[in-house]
């Protein structure tokens, strides 16, 4: 059973998260499970998974667009909140991808890091000099980045955090590293 | 100026800030008294600080400052008469766009109230209303800091009077805006009534048709409801776009005596025929008119019902909008249906004749 072997591995990837999720060092964002969410993800649309575009709000709220494998033109979305995953969403777009448009935007879930997010968060409030900032959102999709130097159609995290004074928005590549931070 | 016995009040207030902070009450009157209304200020601030603006009236006053020893940290402090002032509310940094400021020292407020009086006369003088309150700070384009009153006419939305004093309350200069543009206006003919709010042009607006007891769905025929607007104008229609909704039919039209001019005639789904407004066309805008007989109206309730059928991946979509309008470069005219569905949008589009020109996801 292939399907079965390959949730098995994807849980094994993430398990390590789970825990980070619980337990998230050096910050006060309440980390969604991750882990959970996945687990169900996988389990109702199998494998792969190609991430359009994930989005994680102050709340820990998850919003997270996926290809549709069957009908690879379509991208549906899955909202994850309070441990519960929605039912897909229809991605409405303004203009139609096609399907050569929606396979080069997509990104593999297996490519995702998502350990690495806690410490990402850390290093975008240093990066910042927001030590107290709150997260706004946490986004990933694949797009250009604005830094100094800059990179075009990668994989971006954005991390978007506020202060009762300031905003300030941090990109990191895939691997954690620090493309672009600005600060309002 | 402040006197000497306000300064000391301020410095003595600063000096002991953090002890009255928590119970800082405004004064009820802070016209009559706006060394109070200052001195109740710096107690709440407890602080040296600058001020970007300072908004002051009877009814209500707010502050927006920065602070002197953290010049990042903008708050903004509001004052309602008799009541407890409450702490500063936090700015974001990137919200302030104009950072000319003076310090808090400066700011007097009894030439607040007094240019506050002034304005006022002045709105007396020339039918404008009574303004609530004068604002120092920079105009949107940073510049012109002082004490600001900005004077509309209820009779008039196109009404508006700025006058601007220095901070200190000297050299006040006022513009008015005449044709959509602003106009200096001399004070002393301000002062003696002589810069009148232009009155509201007058409304010759045709009274509506009412409605007639039956609902219609414009989707499925539009033809008798446009002979209906073509009745109340009183001439053939000289369309410039027809816009079909499922409940509202909306046409713009060249009237008959002006092709200058453009009014735009809603039918609502119960049959009332009204005029929506009425402008001016726009210059280098295609203003040919066309006729109902350049369009296939008859056809368009199959159309519409078929449109989304002609987009094969959107055969479950909905028709979302109908227009008509000349095509193009000031064309002829042609249908363009826009189709929806959960993924996306799609467009059909036929030309005067009922031909099918194209039809594709958007």
């Amino acid at each position: 059973m292939p399907t079965r072997r390959l949730l098995f591995a994807f849980l094994i990837a993430f398990s390590t998260f789970a825990v980070a999720a619980d337990a998230p060092p050096a910050s006060d964002f309440a980390w969604p499970n991750l882990t959970d969410f996945l687990k169900q993800l996988i389990a109702k649309v199998g494998t792969p998974v190609k991430v359009y575009k994930l989005e994680i709000d102050g709340d820990g709220k998850v919003d997270l667009w996926i290809q549709d494998q069957r009908k690879p033109d379509l991208v549906d979305s899955y909202e994850y909140e309070h441990g519960t995953m929605s039912e897909p969403i229809p991605v409405k777009f303004d203009h139609y991808p096609s399907v050569a448009a929606v396979d080069h935007h997509v990104i593999e879930l297996t490519t995702i890091d998502f350990q690495r997010l806690p410490s990402m968060l850390a290093a975008a409030k240093a990066k910042l000099g927001l030590p107290d900032a709150r997260v706004s959102t946490i986004g990933l999709e694949r797009g250009d980045s604005s830094g100094f130097l800059t990179f075009s159609d990668i994989p971006i995290w954005t991390f978007s955090l506020s202060t009762p004074r300031h905003d300030g928005r941090v990109e990191f590549s895939l691997d954690g590293k620090v493309l672009d931070a600005d600060k309002d | 100026m402040p006197t000497r016995t306000e300064l000391a009040l301020v410095l003595a207030l600063v000096t002991c800030a953090p002890a009255l902070a928590a119970d800082v009450i405004a004064p009820a009157h802070p016209l009559d008294d706006p060394a109070a209304v200052k001195a109740a200020y710096a107690a709440r601030i407890g602080h040296p600080v600058h001020v970007l603006t300072f908004s002051f009236g009877e009814h209500y006053a707010t502050a927006t400052v920065q602070n002197d020893a953290a010049p990042d940290e903008f708050d903004r402090f509001e004052m309602t008469p008799g009541q407890p002032m409450k702490e500063g509310q936090p700015q974001k940094s990137g919200s302030i766009d104009c950072r000319k400021k003076i310090a808090f020292a400066d700011v007097d407020l009894a030439v607040a109230a007094r240019v506050l009086g002034e304005a006022r006369a002045i709105a007396a003088a020339n039918g404008y209303s009574k303004p609530e309150n004068v604002e120092l700070g920079a105009d949107v384009f940073c510049n012109d800091f002082g004490w600001r009153a900005r004077l509309t006419s209820e009779a008039s939305s196109d009404a508006f009077l700025e006058i601007v004093w220095t901070p200190n309350g000297a050299s006040p200069k006022a513009r008015q805006m005449k044709n959509d543009d602003w106009a200096k206006v001399d004070m002393k003919t301000l002062a003696a009534g002589g810069a009148k709010a232009p009155a509201a042009p007058p409304k010759n607006e045709p009274a509506p048709t009412p409605a007639d007891g039956r609902t219609r769905d414009f989707t499925r025929g539009i033809e008798a409801d446009l002979a209906r607007v073509e009745a109340k104008i009183g001439a053939p229609l000289a369309f410039k776009h027809i816009s079909v909704g499922k409940d509202q039919l909306s046409v713009d039209v060249f009237p008959p005596a002006s092709k200058k001019r453009v009014a735009s005639w809603i039918v609502g789904s119960d049959g009332e025929i009204k005029l929506w407004r009425e402008d001016d066309t726009i210059p280098f805008d295609c203003n040919k008119p066309f006729a109902a007989a350049d369009v296939p109206i008859a056809q368009l309730p199959a159309m519409i019902a078929g449109a989304p059928a002609l987009i094969p991946p959107m055969a479950q979509g909905w028709v979302k909008s109908v227009h008509i309008y000349r095509s193009g470069l000031c064309g002829s005219p042609h249908v363009f249906i826009e189709v929806e569905d959960d993924r996306g949008y799609g467009n059909v589009e036929y030309d005067g004749r009922g031909r099918l020109v194209s039809a594709a996801v958007q």
